[in-house]
C-alpha cells in the first residue's frame, strides 16, 4: 500500500514511499534521519513535533506524511547557518534542555512572518501549543522579542 | 487522525479530500456566508469576511486549541466529529446555521444542530459528507461565546455557551456540559423580553442547571458543571448585549 511522494525538504526536491496512516515525524525521522522534530504529546498539544509545510506550522504527529506531497516542507535542520530566531533563543537563553526548542523556533517564524512586531499577547498567541517542561517562558518570550529586532537589523 | 492513533478507530481505507475544491470562503444569497467544509479554522479565523460580518466566530476561533492545529483542522472536520467539547457546534447552531450534506441520494440541507445525535455520534448517513455550511447574517442580532476551560487556558472546555440576542428575545445553546449542543429553552422562555433584568438571568441561570442531562468528565464533576451553567448564563447575555459589530 505505499505510494511514492515527491516534496521539497529544506528546500531540496526529494520523495519517498509512504505508508497511508504514516505520519510526517515518522517519515522525517525514519526516511530521512532527521530527529529535530519528536514526537512527545502525540495530541497536537506541545509543539515539539512541529514542521512547516508551505510556511504553517503542523503538528508533525497528527500529520499524514502523504499530505506533504507537492509541498514545501522545512524543519529545524533547514539552513547551513542559524537564522535570526535561533540566534536569538541563544543570546536569551531561550531554553534548558532544548528538547522543545526546535518547535519553538519554527512556530517563531510563523509568529514573525505573520506579525513581524509582535506584542507580549501575540507572542503568548502563537506559543501557548508550545510546552517547555523546563519553564523556560520568560526567557523565551524575551527571545521572540529579540528575534523581532533581529529580522528588523535593529 | 486523534481517534486514529488512539487505536479507536481501525480505517481500513483513508481517503483525501483535499483536491474537491471545498475550501472557500464566498458569499450566498441574501448575506449568506458560505463555507467550504474543507476551509481550515484559521482561514476562517483570518476571513476578513467573517471578522466584518461575524466578530463573535473570529473571537470563538482564537480561544480553540492553539495556531497550529487550527492551521490543520477544518470547519467539515470540527462539526462531523460530534465531540461535545467542540466550540463550534454550539455557536453556529446559535447562529441558525446549516450545513450541505452530499451523499448517494444527492444534496440535502440541515441544521448544523440536527448533527448530533450524542457523545462523539453524528447523524450523518453511510456515504454522506458535509461539503458546506451557510451561516446567516447576523444583522441587528448580538452574539457571544463563552467557554470555561479548567485545567489550562487551550484545554477542552468544561462548558462552552452561545447566545444571540435578536431584540428581547434570547437564543442561548450549551455543549461540552452536555453531550451534544443543546438548546436551553426553558432559560430562553424565562428571559424573553427581559434579557436585561438580573432577577430574571439568575432564574434563567438555575433553569438551565435543572433542564438538561449534565455529564462529569475530565474537565468538571456534573455539580460543578451545573453550577457553572448558572454563572455563565448571565454573563454569556451580558457579553452578547456588549458584543461591537
Amino acid at each position: 500500500m505505499r505510494r511514492e511522494i515527491r516534496f521539497r525538504l529544506n528546500g531540496e526536491a526529494v520523495s519517498a514511499q509512504v505508508a497511508p496512516h504514516e505520519t510526517l515525524v515518522e517519515l522525517l525521522q525514519e526516511g530521512f534521519g532527521l530527529y529535530g522534530a519528536r514526537e512527545s504529546c502525540g495530541q497536537g498539544l506541545c509543539g515539539c513535533c512541529t514542521v512547516l509545510v508551505d510556511g504553517r506550522a503542523v503538528s508533525g504527529c497528527l500529520y499524514l506524511a502523504s499530505l506533504v506531497e507537492d509541498s514545501d516542507v522545512r524543519t529545524i535542520e533547514d539552513g547551513g547557518e542559524l537564522d535570526a530566531v535561533q540566534q536569538a533563543f541563544i543570546e536569551a537563553s531561550g531554553f534548558q534542555c532544548g528538547f522543545c526548542t526546535p518547535g519553538f523556533v519554527l512556530m517563531t517564524r510563523q509568529l514573525l512572518d505573520e506579525i513581524p512586531d509582535p506584542s507580549e499577547d501575540d507572542i503568548k498567541h502563537y506559543l501557548s501549543g508550545n510546552l517547555c517542561r523546563c519553564g523556560a517562558y520568560p526567557e523565551i518570550i524575551a527571545a521572540v522579542k529579540l528575534a523581532a529586532r533581529k529580522r528588523k537589523g535593529v | 487522525m486523534l481517534m486514529m492513533k488512539a487505536g479507536v478507530l481501525r480505517p481500513a481505507r483513508l481517503v483525501s479530500l483535499r483536491k474537491l475544491n471545498l475550501d472557500s470562503i464566498s458569499n450566498g444569497k441574501d448575506g449568506v456566508l458560505v463555507v467550504g467544509a474543507m476551509t481550515t479554522l484559521r482561514e476562517l479565523e483570518r476571513s476578513a469576511a467573517v471578522k466584518e460580518g461575524w466578530p463573535v466566530i473570529t473571537r470563538a476561533l482564537r480561544t480553540l486549541s492553539n495556531v497550529r492545529v487550527r492551521n490543520v483542522a477544518t470547519v467539515g472536520g470540527a462539526l462531523a466529529h460530534a465531540d461535545p467539547h467542540m466550540d463550534l457546534p454550539p455557536l453556529l447552531s446559535a447562529l441558525g446555521a446549516r450545513a450541505t450534506i452530499a451523499g448517494p441520494q444527492g444534496e440535502r440541507s440541515a441544521p448544523i444542530e440536527s448533527l448530533y445525535a450524542g457523545y462523539l455520534e453524528n447523524t450523518l448517513r453511510r456515504g454522506e459528507l458535509i461539503t458546506h455550511i451557510e451561516i446567516p447574517p447576523l444583522g441587528k442580532r448580538r452574539a457571544a461565546y463563552l467557554k470555561c476551560t479548567t485545567r489550562s487556558a487551550d484545554d477542552w472546555p468544561a462548558l462552552g455557551m452561545a447566545v444571540v440576542l435578536d431584540g428581547g428575545e434570547a437564543r442561548i445553546w450549551v455543549s461540552a456540559a452536555t453531550d451534544k449542543p443543546t438548546r436551553l429553552l426553558a432559560a430562553e422562555k424565562i428571559l424573553k423580553g427581559q434579557i436585561t433584568d438580573e432577577k430574571a438571568l439568575r432564574q434563567a441561570g438555575a433553569a438551565a442547571a435543572e433542564e438538561v442531562h449534565i455529564e462529569s468528565d475530565l474537565h468538571g464533576s456534573a455539580d460543578y458543571k451545573k453550577q457553572l451553567i448558572r454563572v455563565y448564563l448571565a454573563r454569556a447575555v451580558h457579553e452578547a448585549r456588549n458584543a461591537v459589530h
